[in-house]
């Protein structure tokens, strides 16, 4: 099971939580796993072109466009981060 | 990082933009002041706000309603440990100043509140070959990523172009907690300072910051194969104003 680390702007999703954990063989698996679980959170992750433009996910130190996007496969101890777009100051 | 004497010597004779004197702008300018850069730009056409102390650390509550580059300016000089110049441009950073502004420095510190800007500072910089540095804070989250001028990897690396629409929700609905804008800041600060003393070492570097874990964590990013402004397919050759539309806050 994946550690999905939730940054801050995407919280109001998963109850304040700032990691959750998520089964899943790959990154896409994880993201329908956290959709079942927390409702919302597919679409601000996802368009139907795939990962938004403004959203950068990543397993490990590595970006999933490096790897094998979505269809990256994940190990149990894999710890997936999502860095959005922030804007603010 | 730290600075020796050696190194104050050199950042006497570097300069930098601060693009936004607000709660990143207002921490990384008193840095670079009190390290010795010789030359601070700073750039910003707003007034000191009430709203604004709790993380705009060069006011006081005596400046509000101050023009926020003057009371910036005295709190620098007040603050600097050295002699050093300071620049104001009153105004913000638009696509009719930006090169220019770009041109005019070392190193560019880009901390302003909406992605019209960040976008526009990425690709002025680039454009104009110079290394820039993008701090942003909302709630508990902030990111610094350190961009090379010739980027690969750059702004537009990470996040392509402008959201637009629903998923951008504004600054006042986000908020901006004082202590993880200050850090985020500070960072950007030193690696700016980084920059000016010859450390490619930042270049491509993100770090983001949970300020309720009060962890940073450093990735290193790629290029982006078709990147529209830094890849060798790039479509980016000039600043243009319908480039830039507002959009603000968080994905």
């Amino acid at each position: 099971m994946a550690t999905v680390r939730i940054p801050t702007p995407l919280r109001t999703l998963t109850g304040g939580e700032d990691q959750v954990q998520a089964a899943g063989d790959t990154v896409k698996d994880v993201i329908e796993t956290l959709e079942k679980n927390h409702p919302g959170i597919r679409e601000r992750l996802l368009d139907d072109k795939g990962v938004r433009r403004f959203v950068n996910i990543y397993v490990g130190d590595e970006d999933i466009r490096f790897l094998d996007g979505l269809a990256t496969v994940l190990k149990a101890s894999d710890e997936i981060s999502i860095v959005p777009a922030i804007a603010g100051g | 990082m730290s600075t020796s004497s050696p190194e104050r010597d050199a950042l006497q004779h570097k300069s930098a933009l601060v693009v936004g004197v607000g709660g990143l702008g207002c921490p990384a300018a008193l840095a670079l002041a009190e390290a010795g850069v010789g030359r601070i730009v700073l750039c910003d056409d707003d007034l000191v706000d009430s709203s604004n102390l709790h993380r705009q650390i060069l006011f006081d509550q005596a400046d509000v309603g101050l023009d926020k580059l003057l009371a910036a300016e005295r709190a620098l000089y007040r603050a600097g440990a050295r002699p050093f110049s300071i620049e104001l441009v009153p105004s913000r950073f638009l696509p009719e100043n930006a090169r220019k502004l770009a041109r005019s420095v070392d190193v560019v510190l880009e901390g302003a509140d909406n992605f019209a800007t960040k976008f526009l500072c990425a690709d002025a910089c680039f454009l104009e070959q110079r290394p820039v540095v993008h701090g942003a804070a909302v709630r508990l989250h902030a990111t610094v990523l350190c961009v090379a001028a010739q980027g690969a990897p750059c702004y537009r690396c990470l996040f392509e172009d402008l959201p637009r629409g629903a998923a951008a929700p504004n600054c006042a609905e986000a908020g901006v907690l004082g202590p993880v804008v200050g850090f985020a800041g500070a960072l950007m600060a030193d690696r700016a300072l980084s920059v000016l003393l010859g450390d490619a070492s930042v270049f491509g570097t993100l770090v983001s910051f949970d300020g309720k874990t009060d962890r940073a964590r450093e990735l290193r990013l790629a290029a982006r194969a078709r990147c529209a402004l830094c890849s060798a397919e790039r479509s980016i050759e000039t600043i243009t104003d319908d480039r830039y539309t507002a959009a603000s806050c968080a994905a």
